[in-house]
């Protein structure tokens, strides 16, 4: 089935283009993002469980862009009555005019910026979706995670506790200007099931996720998720330290994704190219990894949780090839930073909902597949590790350091697996050694979107990434 | 419209419920350098509604959330009500009941006008002391004004009217074409615009000291010293191991009467809840389900003397007056941060990432920053490689700086020392690749 276009939003349309109307004689340009967000979120651990209709994403409200003398300024507002349009405007313009003149007051200069491009468009999509959270059989859900959590426990005498995550999140968005009108409505859904374990008063933690585009009808993929996290909370209470150095390095798909998002995700976010935050903008068409490395941005790159039509500008989905046999070709850029870098813009204009300015956000940040095996990969190690479970990373574009936290590392002595794991570790290094270092491509490429992505230490949006095995060296500790 | 929510709660048949209305409104600035970039304004409102619905043997309590919107119509609020009881009927916990009205506190906020507060925190960023080698790259301000207004099936009644402020600050430091930047964020009610200048001409120091940084040389077993914000991490596992969840889950590492850590050589940590702090943008009256919020010693001496947590988890521990905690005070130590600063060790002032994990107290974090201390009093500023440890093992030996620091809701020693940590260096000057 179709997922259905937001009526709420639908009703708004007649009243929103007179508002646009009517601050477009004062203003050099106005867009207007409306947003109907709804969602489905079900929690449920041993002790507790509960059920909401919120999830990080779902939102209602509306935000209006305004340029004027080539300064951009925003209204966020959730009250939005589309009978009365006027009263919007009047409010609108009366705040962003009080601001203007504390400004003045301040003395602050404006960073001058030219008027975003505004060509006629019109766009509806309304993707697919086997099921809707807001009408799924939630009986039915409910009893199925509460027996994964039930089930969880009966695995060892260590189990503290068996957590099931899940969401589902079906977005409505429209975009309006003077020119264009682009709605568009998805259901993407994502979970997680932790497995918690104690052992002389050490705890651990291992987790097992999934992400797509699609409703509800997910969740059936999550009694496969039980076993291995299990497994990997196990593994890490035996686990070992680390003896920190230099090694030679398998990353799995999700710790892959993660080096992408971090490496070439953030470092060539092009709003950090206009405040002169970023080395990338120094480095575009010079190697920066090895001829094995080819890396994809865009929400059309893959279908997951950030795999929309338009972005929150307005600007179409794109596809971007960010690093091309090791050589970085392009970064992605929201519509401010390309009007003002004279590039075009990507489709990577995020919020992290309507009240939220926009920044250059990933999407789906993706390594390509190669031609390696996993198990040449393994045959291919003297000494060194397989590294497994991401728990965090951060980056550093100014300088191109990276940071992944990561909960398995299985040793490899002599081209085999050991056995003994160890956890947790720690790989920092320099991005372009990182991959530099690339020497062997895995065959399968795999996506992952459950997490969140910050920009700084806040602006949480969804995105995903992913790509195949690794290999690489790299430093542990 | 509290009065309409109120109504077709009271209407659902539902056992319990609850309502909380969040009017935020905000003025934000973003600059790129000193000049404007964009200037924002956020009028919003949300609101949440749980619903308590017990089983007909009243063994069990089924629990439902919404957030609803302001412009939801009567029609949609009665049919999303109705869902959540059904909702609610689906899940199965152990029965409590909501927390009712007792006597509290108001907290006189400072209420001044966001145009004031805003034009303030600007002022004092443009009043920094750069040069050409040392300067703000950019910078964020958010300030809000925030109204909650809570209402329980129990009777409580509470509305608060708080300020709530941010500062995303980012300092760039450059010498022969080299350029290094740190972050900082500053949560606050008010923003101490003092403190925040000194603060970022502090962080310009760092950021000169990163640019003659060498790689960190040193590998292995090394005293780590903690004197910025990232001690906030190690203190925050203290606290959440008194969490009464984490004691029902059987996850906590601590027991009421009993020290945290055998007898060593650290010092003996006291933490308190503080219901006021200065600064704090959580300076409240109530918790977010309306228990009062108090002073209260949680640990004294190293000993856990109480937990605190949320209704559901509190009233499972038998905790009939518990609460949440919003601001918090560490304490306990008896000598000045320069006395911990002795023989040898490594002094991280700026990670890429710091992460302490609250179930494991694994602590991780990337150097970005650290001055290395050889103990025969040479000190040599160091970048990159990593450090690592567990806050299990540190306790018996941490010690703390008598002086404290304020960072957004908590006040902590001002200096860490960390006896048991890992380092990872750099062997090779990678970064002139």
């Amino acid at each position: 089935m179709k997922a259905p276009f937001s009526k709420y939003l639908d009703s708004l349309v007649p009243g929103l283009k007179k508002l646009i109307g009517i601050l477009g004689e004062k203003y050099d340009y106005v867009s207007v993002l409306s947003t109907d967000t709804k969602g489905l979120a079900l929690r449920i651990s041993q002790h507790d469980k509960s059920v909401s209709n919120h999830t990080i994403a779902t939102e209602r409200g509306t935000v209006v862009r305004v340029c004027k003398d080539k300064l951009y300024s925003e209204y966020a507002m959730d009250r939005f009555d589309p009978e009365k349009p006027e009263q919007a405007a009047e409010e609108i313009m009366s705040v962003l005019d009080a601001e203007l003149a504390m400004l003045r007051e301040a003395g602050a200069a404006v960073y001058e910026t030219g008027l975003l491009p505004d060509e006629p468009l019109e766009l509806f999509v309304e993707k697919e979706a086997e099921q809707l959270p807001e009408e799924c059989s939630l009986q039915e859900i409910v009893d199925r995670l509460s027996g994964i959590s039930d089930k969880g426990m009966t695995l060892s005498e260590y189990m503290l506790d068996c957590f099931v995550i899940a969401q589902s999140t079906h977005v409505s968005k429209l975009f309006l200007t003077k020119n264009r009108f682009l709605r568009q409505s998805y259901v993407y859904t994502e979970g997680f099931v932790a497995a918690f374990v104690g052992k002389d008063g050490r705890n651990k933690v291992g987790g097992e996720s999934f992400s797509g585009l699609g409703g509800p009808e997910l969740f059936d993929c999550m009694e496969e998720k039980l076993k291995p996290a299990f497994d990997k909370a196990m593994a890490m209470l035996s686990a070992e330290r680390i003896v920190p150095g230099e090694y030679e390095i398998i990353t799995d798909p999700s710790i892959s994704g993660i080096i992408a998002h971090e490496a070439f995700g953030h470092g060539v976010e092009m709003d950090m190219f206009v405040k002169d935050r970023a080395l990338g903008a120094e480095y575009i068409d010079k190697r920066v990894g090895s001829d094995l490395v080819t890396m994809h941005e865009g929400a059309l790159c893959a279908e997951n949780v950030s795999s929309y039509a338009f972005d929150d500008e307005g600007t179409l989905a794109g596809d971007v090839t960010e690093i091309d046999h090791g050589i970085l070709k392009a970064g992605i850029a929201d519509a401010l930073a390309a009007v003002r870098l004279g590039v075009q813009p990507t489709g990577n204009g995020k919020r992290q909902n309507f009240a939220h300015k926009v920044y250059t956000r990933m999407t789906n940040t993706l390594f390509d597949a190669g031609n390696d095996s996993l198990e040449d990969m393994i045959k291919s190690i003297k000494f060194g590790y397989l590294l497994e479970a991401p728990k965090s990373g951060m980056e550093d574009p100014k300088h191109w350091g990276i940071q992944v936290i990561m909960n398995i590392g299985r040793e490899i002595k002599d081209g085999k697996l050991t056995g003994k794991v160890v956890s947790p570790i720690i790989m920092t290094g320099y991005v372009p050694d990182l991959l530099g270092n690339i020497s062997m491509v895995g065959t399968e490429r795999e996506v992952s979107g459950s997490g969140y992505c910050g920009k700084g230490h806040k602006e949480y949006v969804k995105t995903a990434d992913g790509g195949p095995y690794l290999k690489t060296i790299g430093r542990l500790g | 419209m509290m009065e309409k929510y109120i109504e077709i709660l009271k209407a659902s048949g539902a056992d319990a419920w609850e309502a909380v209305k969040t009017k935020t409104r905000g003025w934000e600035f973003y600059f790129i350098g000193h000049r404007l970039d964009q200037n924002r304004a956020v009028d919003v409102e949300t609101v949440s509604l749980t619903v308590y619905k017990l089983d007909a043997e009243g063994k069990s309590l089924g629990i439902a959330n919404a957030v609803v919107a302001p412009t939801e119509t009567e029609e949609g609020l009665k049919k999303i009500v109705t869902d959540l009881v059904y909702q609610a009927s689906l899940v199965k916990n152990k029965p409590y009941t909501l927390n009712g009205p007792k006597p509290y506190e108001p907290v006189k906020a400072d209420l001044r006008p966001v145009r004031d507060e805003a034009l303030d925190v600007i002022n004092a960023l443009n009043g920094i002391a750069e040069n050409e080698m040392q300067y703000v790259n950019s910078f964020e301000v958010f300030v809000n004004r925030v109204e909650k207004h809570l209402v329980n099936s129990e009777g409580v009644d509470v509305v608060e009217h708080y300020p709530t402020s941010q500062l995303d600050v980012v300092v760039n430091a450059k010498k022969d074409g080299h350029e290094i930047e740190l972050y900082r964020l500053y949560e606050a009610g008010s923003q101490d615009k003092d403190g925040i200048r000194r603060d970022v001409e502090e962080l310009m120091k760092f950021g000169k000291d990163r640019l003659d940084a060498v790689p960190t040389p040193v590998n292995g077993p090394m005293a780590v010293v903690f004197s910025t914000d990232a001690a906030l991490d190690l203190y925050k596992f203290l606290l959440i191991n008194l969490d009464a969840a984490y004691v029902i889950r059987g996850m906590s590492a601590f027991e009421l009467g009993k020290p945290i850590s055998e007898e060593g050589e650290g010092d003996k940590i006291t933490l308190e809840s503080v219901r006021i702090l200065k600064g704090s943008p959580h300076n409240v009256a109530c918790d977010p389900e309306g228990a009062p919020i108090r002073d209260a010693v949680l640990i004294r001496d190293s000993v856990p003397e109480r937990y605190v947590g949320g209704r559901m988890f509190s009233q499972y521990l038998g905790l009939e007056d518990s609460f949440r905690v919003s601001n918090w005070r560490v304490s306990g130590g008896h000598r000045t941060g320069e006395e911990l600063r002795c023989g040898e060790f490594l002094e991280v002032v700026e990670f890429s990432d710091f992460t302490v994990d609250e179930a494991t107290g694994d602590i991780f974090g990337e150097i970005r920053l650290a001055y290395y201390h050889d103990g025969k009093g040479n000190v040599t500023p160091v970048s990159g490689g990593s450090i690592s440890g567990s806050m299990i093992d540190n306790l018996s030996d941490l010690k703390m700086s008598e002086e404290r620091r304020i960072y957004s809701n908590a006040e902590i020693p001002a200096v860490t020392r960390l006896a048991h940590m890992s380092v990872a260096g750099v062997e090779t000057a990678t970064e002139e690749a």
